[in-house]
């Protein structure tokens, strides 16, 4: 599924302006250790962590998106970074839970 | 003899904490990996160094085998992988980014002597296996991702960079 269709179907609001990638998968993590051990390329990353240092995991690894759940919204270096490497960064009032529920209703896995 | 197509997967992958030491005497630091459930604060003398804690931060450790042909390249060396943001006209990383062009990301793989005074770095066969690993699974067209030693930095405590592990997350913007 395109970016762009997941976030009309789930309300995400975004942060930079990005690629519209397709999606190829989920991961669920705050940590860059485990992000780099264990997500993959193309994936939508969910994370409530705004560090700096998620940008640098998630683009050695290729995640196509971020969500950042709870209402977080990252500072503007951060912002800066993940438009630079080309990662599309949105947000969302959900909690991590609701959220993976909208995106296992709508197939994505 | 035809050459494998490496096709690397991580391996012995070892959650644990990058815990970072330095001598106050010369300035040097070193690091290692630690599996303990803390991460061990020790003072100790080693030669003309006297090392103490400087700081850990909770990392992840591994080597790579190729899934077709059993190769495993170790990574006892590596303590850590930073995306380089540096700018320093005097530094080599700086250089090797800016030739690189848009679509690179260089990141610096760190060994645990920042001095390098042994003379060795991450060896090349380590960076050669991690410049694969990264790239092999690269799904934007005209990204890339390249690996270097630490030891082209200019000079590890300046050099510009996001370190990746898991420390100052709780920071509030």
């Amino acid at each position: 599924m395109k970016i762009s269709e997941l976030v009309k179907k789930t309300g995400l609001k975004a942060i930079n302006k990005s690629e519209d990638k397709t999606i190829e998968g989920v991961y669920i993590s705050d940590m860059a250790s485990d992000i780099i051990t264990n997500a993959k390329a193309n994936m939508l990353l969910i994370t409530l962590q705004t560090h700096k240092t998620l940008i640098a995991a998630a683009n050695l690894i290729d995640v196509a998106a971020i969500v950042f759940v709870k209402g977080k919204k990252p500072g503007n270096d951060v912002i800066d970074l993940a438009t630079k490497v080309g990662i599309a960064l949105y947000y969302t009032e959900d909690d991590t839970w609701t959220l993976a529920s909208k995106l296992t209703r709508l197939g994505i896995q | 003899m035809a050459t494998c197509n490496h096709r690397w997967e991580m391996i012995d992958v070892l959650y644990g904490y990058l815990v970072v030491e330095g001598c106050p005497r010369c300035g040097g630091r070193t690091s290692f990996f630690s599996t303990e459930a803390v991460a061990p604060i020790d003072e100790y003398r080693e030669g003309d160094h006297f090392w103490i804690y400087l700081g850990s931060s909770q990392a992840v450790k591994f080597n790579l085998k190729c899934a077709k042909c059993n190769k495993e390249v170790r990574l006892d060396d590596l303590m850590g992988l930073m995306m380089s943001t540096c700018d320093r006209p005097q530094c080599e990383v700086a250089n090797i980014a800016k030739s690189a062009g848009k679509g690179t990301s260089v990141y610096v793989a760190l060994c645990a002597d920042s001095t390098h005074s042994s003379g060795k770095c991450i060896s090349e066969k380590g960076i050669d296996a991690l410049n694969q690993y990264f790239n092999q699974n690269i799904k934007t067209p005209g990204k890339k991702i390249l690996v270097v030693p630490c030891s082209k930095c200019c000079d590890i405590d300046v050099c510009e960079g996001i370190v990746i592990t898991d420390v100052g997350l709780t920071d509030i913007y």
